[in-house]
């Protein structure tokens, strides 16, 4: 598409109020596997609803989190929201809770002792 | 680096990052994913070629820029929450999808329509979408109706076409609506909008 054309779409899409490239989106719907067609209010919906997603994501996340010292919302506010939110459950495994190293190879150390001891 | 001799130094493990969860453990090291300029631009075009089919991510511009309209006006974003963000985004995208293909297929429906999307919505835990999107949706379909000039149809098992991007300003084949044998009042138009009175003027070059 060329540029003056991509502008075009831009315009129509802001019209048509939506801030995510529906193309885009249907390329993610149809990486899902055994979908073949998928018709424009399906994708126009889907595309929304990703909006909506993010607002609701991004804003659960920062009242719940750390933010009111820091004032910024970061990784463990959202990996803490899909652990405690159900709605965001389906999240879980793709954002696993961080430690730091050091941390890690402590317990790993103090499981070594417990096991001595046992 | 500093000449740190203590094994759990991070710099000395050559571990940038400094995360690992719990349970299975990961590194988050400098240059994490996201390698695919296609991630990162906000051209709907992108290449086809490098890219993994799970890797597929909207523009992080555009998701960063919802965030940021969605938290108070005060607040900041994390560069590795936005990232992150950007791969819910995407699971959230093929989990709706999932869901609806499924239910498309019990009914022996080939063709996912809005419904299925809806119905996913609610079974999975995001009733309260619902309602907002089935007005966003009256609203897109009169914003379409305005500029192409022909009712909206919902596209039925017999068309079975995808509709991309193109087909929203630019040309619908005739074929395609007269197809399905139904009643419309259908304006044939072509890319060159001056022929139709009242519509909206979209000029391509």
């Amino acid at each position: 598409m060329s540029a003056k054309n991509m502008e075009k779409v831009e315009q129509a899409t802001n019209r048509k109020n939506i801030s995510l490239p529906m193309s885009r989106v249907r390329l993610i719907m149809k990486s899902s596997p055994d979908v073949s067609c998928i018709n424009q209010d399906a994708l126009f919906l889907t595309t929304k609803a990703t909006e909506l997603f993010v607002q609701h994501l991004a804003l659960s996340s920062y009242k719940n989190g750390s933010g009111k010292e820091t004032n910024t919302l970061s990784y463990s506010d959202l990996a803490n929201a899909a652990e405690e939110s159900e709605t965001f459950q389906f999240l879980t495994d793709i954002l696993p809770k961080k430690i730091l190293a050091r941390e890690y190879l402590k317990s790993l150390e103090e499981m070594e002792k417990d096991a001595d001891n046992l | 680096m500093d000449g740190d001799s203590s094994t759990t130094d991070t710099t000395q493990l050559g571990i940038t990052g400094e995360y690992m969860t719990g349970g299975t453990y990961v590194l988050q090291t400098q240059d994490d994913d996201g390698d695919e300029s296609f991630n990162d631009h906000e051209d709907g075009n992108g290449s086809k070629d490098h890219f993994r089919e799970q890797d597929i991510y909207l523009p992080i511009a555009n998701v960063a820029r919802i965030m940021k309209n969605a938290i108070p006006q005060t607040g900041k974003i994390a560069k590795d929450a936005k990232e992150c963000v950007q791969e819910c985004v995407s699971e959230f995208i093929s989990f709706i999808t999932s869901e609806a293909s499924e239910r498309c297929h019990q009914e022996k429906r080939k063709t996912i329509n809005g419904e299925d999307i809806l119905f996913a919505m609610s079974t999975l835990g995001f009733d309260m979408y619902v309602e907002p999107l089935k007005l966003y949706l009256q609203k897109f379909r009169e914003a379409m109706k305005g500029e192409k000039g022909i009712t909206p149809v919902t596209v039925s098992e017999g068309l079975g076409e995808e509709l991309t991007d193109d087909s929203f300003t630019g040309q619908l084949p005739a074929g395609l609506i007269t197809a399905d044998g139904q009643q419309q009042n259908v304006m044939v138009y072509t890319t060159s909008y001056q022929q139709i009175p009242g519509v909206q003027q979209i000029q391509f070059s």
